[in-house]
């Protein structure tokens, strides 16, 4: 992945304000938002502070628990380890970018609902996104399959039995949408 | 409470889901970390670096100098103040807002920054500048009792309000902060009278709770009152200590509290509210503090516990006699431990009829990080003995060990360790539940080969109090449309509680959850609930929103049959209405009720106090209000190279009464699966000289799905014909940990009784087995 601050020679200096900001364009959810940042700042503290996403948390700061998990060009990273300027130029997705401008629900998000895939909820976003990135790099994927690519995000009310029931209900529902069945 | 619902209409429709889902899966629920406040600031906290000091000199002058810096503050400063009472605690007032004069464990908070930014705020704390001087230092039970040790709390405790079970016996002039002290028949005629007479240690360690959200507060100090908004567990305690502190009456102090992202204990009592509401004095700004995960580590944990224990048998495996002594490392502050080894005490008792117990039960100050409640509350602990004991015993006998626990468990009218006779058991029950899931006879559980990998399976079952006395109160307001408010004080923190209140509430007015809205505690609105914790909430204020409803109901009644003439005992519910018996076309809808007598509103309010309570002396009285009961059991495989246990399969078994949402109920269960894997295989927080060596997500794993078994069953027992709810939320926990190391230990032969079961643990165990018979094959058998 090339980064916006990756330049042949090295990073290229950015110009700050004299509260050591950067401004920063950062595409979010299918839309252009303009924020303040330095240049030290996560991409999950400005997603937060600036742009008022609650759905990115923290729960680690060290990329180990998959509560900050955004979709960076739809694959899943952590909000804790991506510095704000090196998402610049990249389509970032929240888990308030998933429902339809209608306020329909994203089929993973359903399915969570359908099997209460979560207890307290806060790591939900973070399994529903990484979940809905699995689902488009493996439709068919397999329970196994599933297990080790979501092992990276942790729930510890410990909900997984249910998140999986949710992870393959929405892998057959979006299957069945495919081939033009009702998805539901 | 029994009988007390006959007169509710008949719910056809069972509920199972949570009334929040939507917002919890579009990121819209709510923490304390999302609120912010027009002027807030960011705190930052500086740590002690050392495990036991006198704090000889703290320069802050740099740090004030840092651009966006409000306030350094330190305890001497909360101190000369002269207008607060700096020190706070559960049980003991002993754990001060900042150090004073010296600090008690590597991580306790010495000094903090408010500033308007975060980054400012780290600048600061890293320009302070602390000198100490060291004083010799006890991490370990051990080093704690060693005569001569250096105390962590010199003088008697100071003591003030607490909960009414909490029985306080302090030893002074030692690091025993804490005693309680069970006799139920007589433990020298009980040995006297055994056959057998076995006597094993066990030790659990001290674990964290990892709640996917730290602790959070927000505080606003002004106007003469002072505001909280916290991920806090228990409301009105926060309030009585912030009142206490502030030197301010309650009715002054405010606490609210959205959804928590995880509590299990970690959020019970007082953490971080005073030093944000003191950040929030000094400044007279809003503060916000949010703990990093590291810093999480550092606040609250499991009670590291020894627990000594000798149980007597007859031959044909009867138990006549149990006796425990327990030692739990409650760390550099009490918090709750006093009151907690109460329950880990007892609880060593187990599930089992047995005439004579003793137990001493002690809770020992150390320079580690404080422990307090932790889901499970010392039964973990206790259970881990008993149950690992129970299999020790079984083997060393030549019974089976599924025999041996079905001739001891429980039965109706049996008495429990703290005397009281037991009601609706359901041991047996559970048991023959989990063992019949794994195929356990006694026959056939031989391990099973496949080259290093061997297999094999185990079980465990335990038994848990409710804390006893306690109380609830709730209050419920019926709309001009017919909709509901229930007020309640009690706290989502993931368990379900906002959607069991509203089922609950519901029913005396037939109503469903989507009529129904339940509050988020405001201690200002709602009305009190001792505590959301020892699974207790959807029982005790469950049962209180439900006579609040009922009061409700009775005041529809009482208008409607002035309404339509007729006697209030000709009125029925139906549909949302109050309707004359026999006679559907002569009814009136709830809302049109509250409107044609203009009441605005219907309200109704009710209490639930529980009754009980032990003899200081003895332990003997009503230990718990009822007994919560759970079962476990497990095949696991280890291979005998690398040590590694993989859980094949798992049935997790609990007493529920009535179930009040199953998918709720599922969720609990299998979450105490997650959580016990952690604390039986692998999650330890290790100390070096009191520096913790492990405090963060990348050095202490919490289990993933790859840690989860294949295939898990999940026996939630519902006996309707009680007529009672029974908490569930940390009940099958306990049983896992047993469950795991009994399967292990037929496995391998390893009897590991020092919690957690590591490979490492595990390939050493078999070396030595190896050695040993090496040993024995030298010897020529005669």
């Amino acid at each position: 992945m090339t980064l916006a601050t990756d330049g042949a020679n090295g990073p290229a200096p950015l110009p700050t304000d004299e509260d050591g900001k950067l401004t920063l364009t950062l595409r979010v959810n299918g839309r252009t938002e303009r924020v303040e940042a330095r240049a030290h700042h996560t991409i999950l503290q400005v997603l937060r502070d600036e742009l008022n996403l609650y759905g990115v948390r923290e729960g680690c700061g060290i990329g180990m628990c998959g509560a900050c998990t955004i979709l960076l060009d739809g694959r899943p990273v952590s909000g804790c380890l991506l510095l704000a300027p090196q998402a610049v130029g990249h389509e970032i997705t929240t888990i308030e970018g998933l429902e339809s401008p209608e306020g329909e629900l994203h089929v993973v998000q359903q399915s969570f609902v359908d099997h209460t895939g979560f207890q307290c909820s806060y790591c939900t976003p973070g399994f529903i996104l990484a979940t809905t990135a699995l689902l488009e790099e493996k439709p068919d994927v397999t329970a196994d399959e599933a297990r080790e690519y979501l092992a990276g995000n942790l729930c510890r009310c410990g909900s997984y039995v249910k998140i999986m029931d949710s992870v393959l209900d929405a892998r057959d529902r979006l299957a069945a949408r495919r081939t033009g069945g009702s998805g539901q | 409470m029994r009988g007390e619902g006959a007169n509710d209409p008949v719910v056809t429709e069972r509920f199972s889901g949570m009334v929040d889902a939507r917002q919890r899966v579009t990121g819209d629920v709510g923490y304390t970390i999302d609120l912010t406040l027009p002027a807030m600031l960011h705190a930052k906290v500086l740590r002690s670096t050392s495990a036991h000091a006198r704090i000889k000199r703290i320069d802050v002058s740099r740090a004030r100098q840092v651009p966006g810096v409000v306030a350094v503050l330190t305890g001497a400063d909360l101190v000369n103040r002269g207008d607060l009472q700096p020190y706070f605690g559960p049980v003991y007032r002993d754990q001060p807002i900042l150090a004073i004069d010296k600090v008690r464990f590597v991580g306790d908070p010495v000094a903090a920054v408010a500033a308007v930014d975060l980054d400012a705020a780290r600048e600061a704390v890293d320009l302070i500048e602390v000198e100490y001087e060291e004083l010799p230092a006890v991490f370990t039970i051990d080093e704690a009792l060693a005569e001569g040790a250096s105390l962590v709390h010199e003088g008697p405790p100071r003591t003030g309000e607490t909960f009414a079970d909490v029985i306080v016996k302090p030893t002074a002039g030692t690091n025993i902060c804490n005693s309680f002290r069970l006799r139920k028949g007589d433990i020298e005629v009980g040995f006297a009278e055994s056959d057998e007479v076995f006597e094993d240690v066990f030790t659990s360690p001290p674990v964290q709770h990892v709640p996917m959200e730290t602790h959070a507060c927000i505080a606003d100090v002004s106007g003469g009152r002072v505001t909280v908004w916290s991920s806090t567990q228990i409301p009105f305690v926060i309030r009585t200590q912030l009142a206490e502190i502030f030197r301010l009456p309650q009715s002054k102090v405010r606490v609210i509290i959205p959804t928590l992202g995880g509590g299990y204990g970690a959020k019970c009592y007082p953490k971080i509210e005073p030093l944000t509401a003191a950040l929030s004095l000094v400044t007279r700004r809003p503060v916000r503090f949010h703990l990093t995960r590291e810093e999480e580590f550092l606040t609250i944990t499991k009670h590291g516990v020894r627990i000594r224990l000798k149980t007597g048998l007859k031959k044909d495996g009867t138990i006549v006699a149990r006796q425990s002594l327990c030692h739990f490392n409650t760390g550099a502050y009490a918090d709750i431990g006093p009151r907690l080894i109460k329950n880990g005490g007892y609880g060593t008792g187990g599930p089992h009829r047995i005439p004579h117990v003793a137990v001493d039960s002690h809770a020992v100050y150390t320079n580690i990080v404080p422990a307090g409640a932790f889901r499970g509350y010392g039964i973990s602990q206790a259970a881990w003995a008993y149950e690992t004991q129970m299999d020790m015993i079984a083997e060393r006998m030549g019974i089976d060990p599924l025999e041996l626990r079905m001739k001891n468990l429980l039965d109706d009218g049996d008495t429990v360790m703290t005397g009281e006779p037991m009601e609706d058991a359901h041991f047996k029950e559970l048991l023959a539940d989990a063992t019949s899931y794994i195929g356990w006879t006694p026959e056939d559980h031989e391990p099973v080969r496949d080259g290093s990998k061997v297999r094999a399976k185990g079980f465990s079952c335990i038994i848990k109090g409710t804390v006893t006395p306690s109380t609830s109160t709730a209050a419920a307001k019926l709309n001009e449309d017919g909709s509901l408010d229930i007020l309640t004080s009690s706290v989502e923190m993931g368990q379900g509680l906002l959607t069991a209140l509203a089922i609950l509430g519901g029913e005396p007015l037939g109503i469903g959850v989507d009529r129904v809205n339940v509050s988020t505690p405001d201690t200002d609105v709602t009305p009190y609930d001792q505590q959301s914790s020892s699974s207790r909430s959807t029982y005790a204020m469950g049962t209180a929103v439900q006579r609040a409803v009922r009061e409700i109901r009775r005041k529809l009644f009482e208008h409607a049959s002035e309404l339509l003439e007729v006697s209030v005992d000709d009125l029925e519910i139906a549909d949302g209405a109050v309707v004359v018996k026999g006679v559907p076309e002569r009814a009136l809808d709830f809302g049109a009720i509250v409107r044609k007598t203009r009441s605005g509103n219907i309200v109704g309010e009710a209490t639930y106090r529980t009754e009980g309570g032990l003899d200081p002396e003895t332990g003997q009285g009503i230990g718990s209000v009822h007994w919560h009961q759970a079962a476990a059991a497990a095949e696991v495989e280890v291979d005998t190279e690398t040590g590694k246990v993989t859980l094949l399969r798992y049935h997790g078994g609990v007493y529920a009464g009535r179930i009040i949402n199953p998918v709720q109920a599922e969720l609990q269960t299998e979450g105490n699966l997650a959580f016990g894997i952690g604390q039986a295989l692998y999650e330890e927080m290790l100390f070096d000289n009191g520096q913790l060596q492990n405090g963060n997500l990348g050095d202490y794993m919490i289990p993933s799905f790859e840690d989860l078994p294949r295939e898990v069953d999940i026996n939630v027992l519902e006996y309707l014909p009680a007529d009672e709810i029974h908490g569930i939320g940390e009940t099958s926990l306990p049983p896992v940990m047993p469950a795991i190391g009994n399967a292990v230990a037929r496995a391998t032969g390893v009897r590991i009784v020092d919690l957690p079961i590591t490979p490492e643990k595990i390939l050493r165990g078999l070396r030595e087995l190896d050695a040993r018979r090496a040993t024995a094959e030298e010897v020529p058998i005669r």
